[in-house]
């Protein structure tokens, strides 16, 4: 056996920069010429405030997003369906906290169709009646579907005891079965009329361009996209926390054979003053591999779970640090108590060791993670929605490689503080007596 | 537009068939390893097995400490893993190219030399962590177990596809340390493995490294047992009944389907596509958009080398709809098809999509490895990547015809029902 080799320093490398230009109705367009990559990606964002929403209509945002390709001016919903499958076309649809993100994947040679079809959705949908009382089922579908997954419906119950009740972040993006049975047809095309449109909106395309002259394309379809009565969307604002936040909810689902564990706390975006590189270390160190520190316990040393995890998840104003994973029943209380134990202990300090894992993690990978066009698309679509300069990818990989040890610990004190908000998805009957007297704060239950 | 992704291949004197792909736009190479041992190689007790020892390779070797193996080219900026699957199970780890010794010589150390730091310990550890995992995915999921059904109504008792990936419980709790040893001695081989490098490397280059640090393994195999001849389809439905609480009513309709790599099987997943493989298929047209009685319905082909592949509808029912009516639609739809064959509107949007996928798959470099792995090991033939299109886009009406009528007949369908019945958990097979 030969002995272990050394490894040689990466090469140095930069995020894509796209080029910029300027549509004929003003939307800014970026593109990536990125050789080799034959399926080309496309993304439309429109910046738009989900807690513009009417109370009594949540929901509505990503019901009209669902809608757009359902029937258009010029083609009937099936017609729609056909022409985008006969061309190649995977289009999708859907809102986040800071807007509407369109995302389009498709061969080089069917784009300009495929352009000019997602200027009709955009622009043109027509929302039949019959299409919009099906979406609306699908989604009341899809709740229940929700419901029953136990990490989704921990998410769900997250965000309910995390923010504040009045902040709209702490209900369903997509609406609960409350508000979407109150949504029609009408209220749909309102909400499509005032909020879709090309003003502050962005084009991403990403791909292999050989041959192609995208600007002369897209501006012959988005370039003529209008929307006469949009209304800009307000700044984006960070979510309130609950002042009652630090507690532990028990959701019942009976018969469970694991618990469903998500531990969160708020966090930043990634235009935090005090800079967003530490945030990805930070997390990998402490849940983001079988090596990190909750699962070299709670996987390797125990074997209580397949693995947990961490992440700061930044929206585009605001955010959480969650960390999340499932246990077997049997341990729920000795798992949870181990793991506010590691995330607690981690205030106190990592070790140089860890800051060096994490920043190799974080920086090496880099090159391999954008080495798509749908990756290039994605990280340029929201650096657009979020308001970050083109740059940003590059300059915080720099940061990144230059954090010390003091950057590490002050970014996680900063946001863990000790205040977690624990969701316990799984059978109450067990789980109750097994967490009680054993994990601070108040202790509630809520039906599934 | 005809494919070139370059394809060099070699096979060392142990038998370790290599292939290598420069492509020099990323920094990166892709090391990828599959091993000819799946979920179809294990007998009858000791299901499970071959996932259970895919955990066990990350808990040290030879030269290498238990949980190394992640740590060490996480830190070099490795993105790495590994899958078992019915006809196999893969390796893998994408590096900086300066990392690509490292992440070689710590390949080689665990597929040669594993059983040097195998523990009981680690295997008990593994254990609970795999078995975790089953819960996590299979039982703690709604509908988690209803593949596990679709394969044994599919597959008759004893064929290699009867059981799950996953295993049992019991046969976990079974394994001991020397099934372990047995199992590695049997199938951890140079000659029963490929390994592909794809990315930033020149051929020699990477020939010459694969030989550095794997032409010291040993060449020991066994003789492999060939492939099981193709497996008709069924000749009578079958249905197995779950009652359990679920969001909604969900059918799953199986059928056996030509072994990978025939014109048959992509001519069958063309079938499939116009049944419910895309938005604008006709159960969907049907079920989902006409008479709004299903709010789902999605069809896939899955591509099996040992004697038969595995086809699926999967269809949600909406509240209030009759699963007994959405089947007899199901089988009204597939007499059509059989009868009149795919518009030609169906025909261009499912090799469209085909396309857009295949496509999509080989734009990332990890997915170019596994494949050109896939084809090496399972076909002999890694070139496949450039030439899979052809076969797909020389589909024809009249062959997809002739695999409806073939495979996809309705008394050999295999219907696993999951019903919602808020009371209680019982089975009626």
């Amino acid at each position: 056996m030969s002995a272990r080799p050394a490894v040689r320093p990466p090469a140095p490398w930069a995020f894509p920069v796209p080029e910029e230009h300027r549509l004929p109705n003003g939307v800014r367009l970026l593109v990536h010429d990125l050789p080799g990559q034959y399926v080309l990606s496309m993304r439309v964002v429109v910046p738009s405030s989900l807690a513009t929403e009417d109370p009594e209509l949540e929901g509505i945002s990503s019901m009209t997003a669902r809608l757009l390709d359902e029937g258009t001016a010029e083609h009937s919903p099936e017609e729609f369906a056909e022409l985008m499958e006969r061309h190649g076309m995977a289009l999708g649809a859907g809102v986040s906290d800071g807007g509407l993100l369109v995302d389009l994947d498709v061969p080089q040679a069917h784009l300009p169709t495929a352009a000019r079809l997602v200027t009709e959705a955009l622009a043109t949908p027509v929302f039949p009646e019959p299409e919009v009382r099906r979406i609306l089922r699908s989604r009341l579908a899809e709740i229940e579907q929700e419901r029953a997954s136990a990490a989704h419906r921990a998410a769900r119950e997250v965000a309910r005891t995390m923010w504040d009740p009045a902040d709209r972040a702490s209900r369903p993006a997509a609406g609960s079965a409350e508000t979407i049975g109150r949504i029609t047809r009408e209220a749909v095309a309102e909400h499509h009329a005032l909020r879709v449109g090309p003003r502050g909106a962005t084009v991403v395309l990403a791909g292999d361009l050989s041959g192609i002259d995208p600007l002369s394309v897209l501006d012959a379809t988005l370039g003529q996209w209008e929307a006469p009565r949009q209304v800009p969307a307000p700044p984006p604002l960070a979510p309130v926390p609950a002042a009652d936040r630090a507690r532990v909810v028990v959701v019942d689902r009976p018969g469970s054979v694991q618990t469903e564990i998500a531990v969160a706390c708020p966090g930043p975006d990634r235009s935090t003053p005090f800079g967003w590189a530490p945030h990805p270390v930070a997390s990998f160190v402490v849940g983001g591999s079988p090596n990190a520190r909750v699962d070299a316990v709670l996987r390797e040393e125990k074997g209580y779970t397949y693995g947990i995890r961490s992440a700061f998840r930044p929206r585009v104003a605001g955010g959480s640090f969650v960390t999340s994973g499932s246990v077997r029943s049997e341990v729920t209380g000795e798992a949870v108590g181990l793991l506010l134990g590691i995330l607690d202990d981690a205030r106190d300090g990592f070790t140089a060791a860890e800051l060096r894992s994490g920043v190799d993690f974080v920086s090496k990978t880099a090159p391999g993670r954008y080495a798509t066009a749908d990756a290039v698309a994605d990280e340029t679509a929201a650096l657009a929605l979020e308001g970050l300069p083109l740059d940003f990818t590059t300059r915080n990989l720099a940061a990144v490689a230059g954090l010390a040890l003091e950057d590490l610990d002050a970014a996680y004190r900063r946001a863990a503080t000790g205040e977690w908000t624990v969701v316990l998805v799984g059978d109450a009957e067990s789980v109750l007596p097994a967490v009680e007297g054993r994990l601070p704060g108040p202790v509630s239950t809520v039906a599934l | 537009m005809p494919l070139d992704y370059p394809v060099h291949r070699r096979t060392l004197d142990n038998g370790l068939r290599v292939v290598v792909s420069p492509d020099h736009t990323v920094p990166n190479v892709t090391v990828n390893l599959w091993v000819g041992v799946g979920s179809r190689h294990e007998e009858a007790g000791r299901t499970g097995f071959a996932h259970l020892f895919e955990h066990l390779m990350f808990q040290g070797s030879r030269g290498v400490r238990s949980g190394e193996h992640f740590e060490a080219l996480m830190a070099e900026g490795g993105r790495l893993n590994a899958t078992t699957w019915f006809d196999r199970t893969n390796y893998f780890e994408t590096v900086p190219t300066g990392a690509l010794e490292l992440a070689l010589w710590l390949e080689a150390d665990r597929h040669g030399h594993l059983l040097d730091a195998l523990t009981q310990e680690n295997l008990d550890n593994q254990r609970d962590v795999v078995k975790e995992e089953k819960r996590q995915r299979y039982d703690n999921q709604p509908y988690g177990t209803a593949l596990i059904d679709v394969y044994a109504a599919v597959f008759p008792e004893g064929h290699p596809y009867h059981h799950p990936t996953i295993g049992s419980m019991a046969d976990l709790d079974a394994a001991s340390l020397e099934d372990v040893h047995a199992f590695f001695r049997r199938y951890y081989a140079p000659d029963n493995t490929v390994l592909t490098l794809c990315g930033d490397i020149a051929p020699e280059e990477g020939f010459t490294l694969v030989e550095r640090y794997f032409g010291g393994l040993t060449a020991r195999a066994e003789e492999r047992r060939p492939d099981l001849p193709q497996l008709e389809p069924l000749t009578a439905p079958v249905r197995v009944e779950r009652r359990e609480k679920v969001p909604n009513d969900r059918l799953h309709v199986a059928f056996r389907l030509p072994v990978d790599g025939t014109d048959e099987l992509v001519a069958a997943t063309v079938a499939l596509d116009c049944l419910a493989g895309l938005s604008s298929s006709r159960l969907v047209r049907r079920f989902v958009r006409r008479e709004q009685s299903a709010t789902g319905a999605h069809a896939t082909a899955w591509g099996f080398v040992d004697g038969v592949s595995l086809g699926f509808v999967v269809i949600d029912a909406a509240p209030d709809a009759d699963t007994d009516a959405l089947e007899a639609g199901l089988v009204e739809e597939l007499e059509r098809l059989a009868q009149e064959g795919p518009t030609e509107a169906e025909l261009e949007a499912s090799i469209a999509q085909a396309e857009r996928a295949w496509l999509s798959a080989l734009a990332s470099q990890e997915e170019r490895a596994d494949l050109l792995s896939r084809y090496l090991l399972l076909h002999d033939d890694p070139d496949v990547v450039n030439t899979h299109l052809d076969r797909v886009r020389a589909v024809t009406a009249e062959r997809v015809v002739e695999a409806t009528r073939r495979w996809l007949r309705p008394e050999s369908r295999a219907v696993v029902a999951f019903l919602d019945d808020a009371e209680g958990a019982e089975a009626v097979a």
